[in-house]
């Protein structure tokens, strides 16, 4: 319905210059899963030779599919069906259904016979002897392992977080067009063709003629999302097209798994790596995945960005090379109050475009923005096809860790005051209030007794959208007009 | 001997405790705070439990009344949302941590409306009666003067049939300033010395000179509470049992261990019903094998522990007798030490560590560590509170085998190990009893 | 109520599922009495279980603690610089690791082992206390908003010791208030103190006497985490006897006296109490209070 809707208001706002629409599809965001599931079987069974992938598919599964496979992994038999599900409790027999074909869709296991004539699961042997690899040890080592010798200047990881996270806010600057375009070109804020090349791809910007490469409804939405996911949908763009470039799918996946399953701080060798694992490499190092002092350097640090891919929440726990934890600098910024104004300590333009989006900018100054969440500020963010949903979460995701210590205090899931939130999704629903129903009007009735008979009849068979009694009008839906008619034409035969 | 303790406490916390606080704080060598301030910090996480001086003698087996009162003052909005709002929610956890505390004790409510004391709960073992009947006390109707005197009789009632081997004891929640009295109330007052009824107030405005004698005269506590905090420290501090009163008697009580070993193998229990439930007409008795069957009259009940409602005999199961014995056998306060007496490791880097967490210890932070006088080990700050306010069982003392109970130690000298082991189940002997202590 | 269900799933697979292991390495265990290699095997099945459920979650945190005849050490994580390993084979680093320290780390610490000449008991009680710790701090230290789920698991074939009775209570209470899970794999005899505490603490207990199969019995009841339990089908809760015994002669007893100041347990009476050294009063049984009845209060 919204989409529906949304044509009408896009014409009228075609007189506000600063909307972003330019598509009408919204940005979709696949999960690994996802994205598997719509790979080919053949596929699939290449990626499954190589462990990280199978770690990272493994990890990806619902639980109960985790549980599944962990105990037929070591069972050399196949399993009869009926066995596998008497393990799980009778009132979830939805996730097992569920869970059973996941694993089907992935081609993780596969129904075959078993002597007897019962149909038995399988798990698939390329993914079996994976799997164990890597639990267990075994085959050979992964592409990137450790250097030997010791780096004279390690890196540590503050270090890694403030690249990774610089490298990364180029390619977010070019699309806001506030990096190298508008402040004279310098080489570190420029980014490739390669990575622009990308970015059209996956639809973010689009070249338009008259002003070069903009930025699309998507590639707004893709700026609200957080860091772990901006790097993942962006990263799945990228595996669309390397095929194109020559570089293999499935060694390409393996390299993105093996980084993030690697220790944060720790150096890594590219020895013995193929010349397009190598280019891979270099793409790598150019959004801040990996960290390189040279091009031809054989030793290269994963950067946080690489770590958390597979990971389902930004700033969760990663491996690092110290035992205690070291959290990511909190990058909040953001305070929203309940009167519905925004404090955003930052001097950022990539920031303030972002903000600006959704909020009324007031006030500027050299490192404060404050602005406040209109209706209008907000409905013109969701006519850009921006949802609710993600204005929320950028706010809590941006929220100042002032904001999160409150957070403890009322026991509530989100660090926003509740009202602001409401009021957002408020405004969002407001916007779904019409619901369009085609139908056919029946009016003109000779007695009220002939009107009532046919509106009870069209109640009865729960196709009547609106009555009136006294002007004896009513509305009956378009599909059910034939029955309608029908009826009345008996109904008035005998009664005539 | 707790009374002579508060005789001497003259001063209030808001009269001394915010006196030149700038002299607390004292720059370091880099001219910065950071350690002052982890100091203050430190010190005030400590400073509850080294209040807590050791008892020998405990009311273990306590029978409390809770007795709060229903007054128009408590509707004055100073405790957020109100007094009794306020109350009924650290009540809640009061009873919650009450009950994890003394298994075996009792609790009964009583609420002082317009003048007259109204018993909302009978004394009893569970803590789900008591929580349901205070959310019905949320929406009473606060109107008139409390009567201090009818509470304390009412409960005095009840209390004055308990065997006299537990201990007694009345705690006030009092909102209003004044008490509407039928007669004299220090005749009342008498009448819970005679009996040995410790009472304690917690004044929600300020203090009162009745309720002050009140306490004095029974050996109970009393406080007016600052805030919501304050009030919640006040209260909680019920939960640990009081000394023994003086005219408790101690005595050996018969009590059932109830189990279900005596069904057939093999064969289902007949189904039966629950004692606890028959008469209880909100929740009728369910027809269930399962249950605990008293071991003198075989009736059953639901839930542990309980008093048999046929037989008299308390029913109760091991785990419940052993959740008390932290206050009888505490951990001894740890030695603090500064961060340099830590030996280092030598096989990791000469790191220092805390022998519970395995937290590497390092200054600020650390700068205070703290050392077990009988296994020798050291504790950042963070495990003395832990072990000290939660697990009650020294890390060291009871993984070093030389130290703990001498088992290994026996072992070795061989020959006289047969009689200590009769007895290691618990401390039997005063020398034992020190070590379990640890 | 599906919703709630999501949810529940949702917050199970942001969760940090902290798995600590008390690994009872003492020598005078029965297993390890008939064939030092049964420890080694024990291990290694330790090693891919400690492994398969840090498998299940990025974010899943793993510790392992022996607990050994003469003292109790953390065989992983090892506080300090970690070790430098170069991978070798297809097994994921973070396991290498794992399986390289506790190999290590139990190496030194048998190594150093004092001999001992007769068998004597594990303090598994005390290890447990060391795990609590370890669990309490990371608890402490959890990211605002995240949330961390730990249990314990403890891997003995030793025979219960009643000394540590007050300890092994103050663990499984502890566990019970911070909402740990205690779980047992026992490898030779039932161990009725465990037994409680798992009942306690909702854990599972579960006898193995085969160590052939020692790895898929861990995986099979333990490897779940406890928030998904109840989707599976795992061994029925046994039925576990919570009578005391008493102090004078460790015999368990259906009706027994308490001392009402220290509350220890008698079997019979006597006057007075060995434990505290209270004189009793009363001789013979209590008067059985009276039922009363709902008096009306008199009021002014």
């Amino acid at each position: 319905m919204a989409d529906t809707k949304f044509g009408r208001y896009a014409s009228c706002s075609s007189v506000n210059m600063s909307l972003p629409v330019q598509g009408l599809t919204n940005l979709e965001c696949k999960n690994l899963q996802d994205y598997l599931q719509s790979r080919t079987p053949e596929t699939l069974e290449k990626l499954y030779t190589h462990p990280p992938i199978c770690l990272a598919v493994y990890r990806e599964l619902p639980e109960i599919a985790r549980q599944f496979i962990i105990r037929i992994l070591f069972v050399d038999q196949p399993v009869p069906k009926a066995v596998v599900s008497s393990w799980g409790a009778q009132r979830c027999a939805k996730d097992q259904t569920e869970a059973a074909s996941c694993l089907t869709n992935l081609n993780v296991w596969r129904v075959t016979a078993i002597p007897g004539g019962l149909a038995a699961w399988e798990l698939s042997p390329t993914f079996k002897k994976s799997l164990r690899q890597a639990l267990l040890g075994g085959g050979k080592p992964w592409t990137m392992t450790n250097t030997v010798e010791k780096d004279s200047k390690p890196r540590d990881i503050s270090f890694l977080d403030s690249y990774a996270m610089s490298r990364w806010r180029c390619v977010l600057h070019y699309m806001v067009g506030t990096g190298a375009r508008s402040s004279g070109t310098t080489d570190a804020e420029a980014i490739s063709p390669d990575a622009v090349r990308i970015l059209l791809h996956a639809n973010l910007m689009k070249r338009d003629d008259r002003d070069g490469i903009t930025i699309t409804r998507q590639g707004f939405q893709f700026l609200l999302l957080d860091t772990r996911a901006q790097v993942w949908h962006f990263m799945l763009q990228y595996l669309d097209t390397c095929e194109e470039r020559g570089i293999p799918l499935p060694e390409c996946l393996s390299m993105l798994f093996q980084l993030s399953f690697s220790t944060l701080g720790r150096d890594y060798s590219s020895e013995g790596m193929s010349c397009q694992m190598l280019t891979f490499l270099q793409h790598l190092r150019e959004f801040g995945l990996v960290f390189q002092r040279k091009r031809k350097e054989g030793r290269f640090y994963p950067t946080r960005l690489a770590v958390n891919v597979t990971n389902k929440e930004e700033g969760q726990v990663v491996r690092t090379t110290l035992t205690e934890d070291v959290h990511l600098q909190n990058s909040g910024y953001i305070v929203v109050e309940t009167n519905y104004r925004i404090y955003a300590y930052t001097d950022s333009p990539l920031q303030v475009a972002v903000l600006g989006l959704f909020t009324e900018l007031l006030y500027r100054f050299p490192n404060l923005v404050v602005g406040v969440l209109t209706r209008d500020s907000v409905r013109q963010a969701l006519r850009g096809g921006i949802t609710a949903e993600q204005i929320v979460s950028y706010l809590e995701q941006y929220a100042h860790p002032n904001m999160k210590l409150m957070e403890s205090a009322i026991r509530s899931k989100s660090c926003l005051p509740p009202t602001v939130v409401d009021q957002i999704k408020l405004w969002e629903m407001e916007r779904n209030r019409f619901i369009y129903t085609e139908g056919v009007v029946y009016n003109q009735f000779l007695s009220q007794n002939d009107y009532l008979t046919l509106r009870d009849y069209a109640l009865s068979i729960n196709v009547l959208v609106w009555q009136n009694e006294r002007t004896r009008t009513m509305v009956v839906q378009k599909n059910g007009h034939d029955d309608v008619k029908r009826y009345w034409k008996k109904y008035s035969k005998i009664a005539g | 001997m707790a009374d002579d303790e508060n005789e001497d406490q003259k001063e209030y916390r808001w009269e001394t405790g915010y006196e030149k606080t700038w002299e607390a704080i004292k720059e370091d060598d880099d001219g910065l705070l950071d350690s002052a301030i982890a100091e203050i910090i430190q010190k005030a996480k400590r400073k509850r439990q080294v209040q807590k001086a050791k008892q020998n003698r405990l009311g273990m087996m306590r029978h409390l009344f809770v007795v709060i009162d229903c007054s128009e003052s408590m509707s004055v909005p100073d405790l957020k949302p109100t007094r009794l709002l306020c109350t009924l929610k650290l009540l809640e956890i009061f009873i919650e941590e009450f009950f994890d505390q003394n298994p075996i004790s009792q609790l009964g409510i009583i609420a002082l409306k317009a003048k007259r004391a109204e018993k909302i709960t009978e004394l009893t073992g569970t803590a789900r009666v008591h929580l349901k009947a205070l959310e019905g006390l949320a929406n009473v109707t606060l109107t008139s003067e409390p009567s201090l005197q009818n509470g304390l009789d009412m409960a005095l009632k009840t209390l004055k049939v308990v065997p006299s081997h537990a201990s007694r004891e009345i705690v006030v929640i009092m909102g209003s300033l004044t008490t509407c009295d039928p007669v004299d109330i220090n005749l009342t007052i008498d009448e819970l010395v005679k009996e040995g009824i410790r009472c304690s107030v917690i004044s929600l405005s300020a203090e009162i000179h009745v309720c002050r004698y009140l306490t004095q005269k029974t050996l109970g506590t009393y406080g007016a509470v600052l805030d919501d905090a304050h009030f919640r420290d006040q209260l909680l501090s019920q939960v640990d049992p009081p000394p023994a009163a003086k005219t408790q008697h101690n005595s050996l009580i018969r009590m059932g261990f109830p189990h279900s070993k005596d069904e057939v193998e093999g064969k289902d229990a007949p189904l039966s019903m629950c004692m606890c439930h028959v008469d209880n007409l909100d929740e009728p008795s369910e027809l269930c094998t399962t249950g605990h069957h008293c071991p003198q009259c075989k009736s059953k009940y639901c839930e542990l522990p309980v008093e048999c409602q046929s037989c008299g005999l308390t029913l109760v199961s091991a785990p419940h007798l052993a959740r008390s014995y932290h206050h009888l056998f505490p951990v001894p306060n740890y030695e603090e030490l500064s961060m340099e007496s830590v030996p280092q490791l030598s096989e990791c880097d000469g790191i220092r560590k805390c022998y519970g967490c395995q937290k590497v210890l390092s200054a600020p932070h650390d700068k205070m560590v703290f050392k077990c006088s009988h296994c020798k080990q050291f504790y950042c700050i963070d495990c003395d509170i832990f072990i000290h306010e939660t697990l009650h069982a020294c890390v060291g003392c009871n993984t070093i085998p030389g130290v703990a109970g001498l088992i290994y130690q026996q072992q070795q000298q061989g020959g006289k190990t047969i009689a200590a082991e009769t007895h290691d189940m618990l401390p039997s002997t005063s020398k034992q009893q020190r070590q379990f202590s640890m | 109520m599906d919703a709630v269900e999501q949810a529940a799933t949702k917050e199970a697979e942001s969760s940090i599922d902290l798995l600590v292991i008390v690994l009872d390495t003492n020598p005078s265990q029965q297993f390890v009495r008939q064939s030092p290699q049964n420890l080694t095997q024990v291990l290694e099945s330790i090693i891919a279980f400690g492994n398969a459920h840090l498998m299940q979650k990025a974010q899943n945190q793993l510790a392992v603690i022996s607990c050994s005849h003469h003292s109790t050490d953390f065989l992983y994580p090892v506080p300090g610089r970690q070790v430098e390993l170069r991978q070798i084979d297809g097994q994921y680093e973070a396991f290498s690791l794992v399986e390289k320290t506790v190999k290590q780390q139990l190496g030194n610490i048998l190594m150093n082992a004092p001999r001992l000449s007769s068998p004597c008991e594990s303090l598994l009680a005390g290890s447990m206390t060391m795990a609590l710790c370890y669990i309490s701090r990371l608890q402490r230290n959890v990211a605002a908003g995240a949330k961390m789920h730990s249990r314990i698991l403890v891997v003995t074939g030793s025979n219960e010791c009643a000394s540590q009775y007050m300890t092994f209570m103050n663990v499984f209470f502890t566990a019970q208030k911070l909402g740990i899970v205690v779980d047992t794999c026992a490898l030779d005899k039932t161990l009725s103190l465990l037994q409680q505490g798992c009942d306690i603490t909702n854990g599972q207990f579960l006898k193995v006497t085969q160590l052939d199969g020692l790895l898929q019995y861990l995986l099979w009841v333990f490897l779940p985490a406890p928030q998904m339990r109840h989707k599976l089908v795992l061994p029925p809760p046994p039925k576990v006897d919570y009578r005391a015994s008493c102090f004078c002669h460790r015999e368990l007893i259906d009706i027994g006296y308490v001392c009402s100041v220290c509350l220890s347990v008698f079997c019979k009476y006597s006057p007075i109490c060995t434990t505290c050294h209270t004189i009793f009063k009363t001789p013979g049984p209590l008067p059985i209070k009276p039922k009363k009845k709902k008096k009306v209060e008199k009021q002014m």
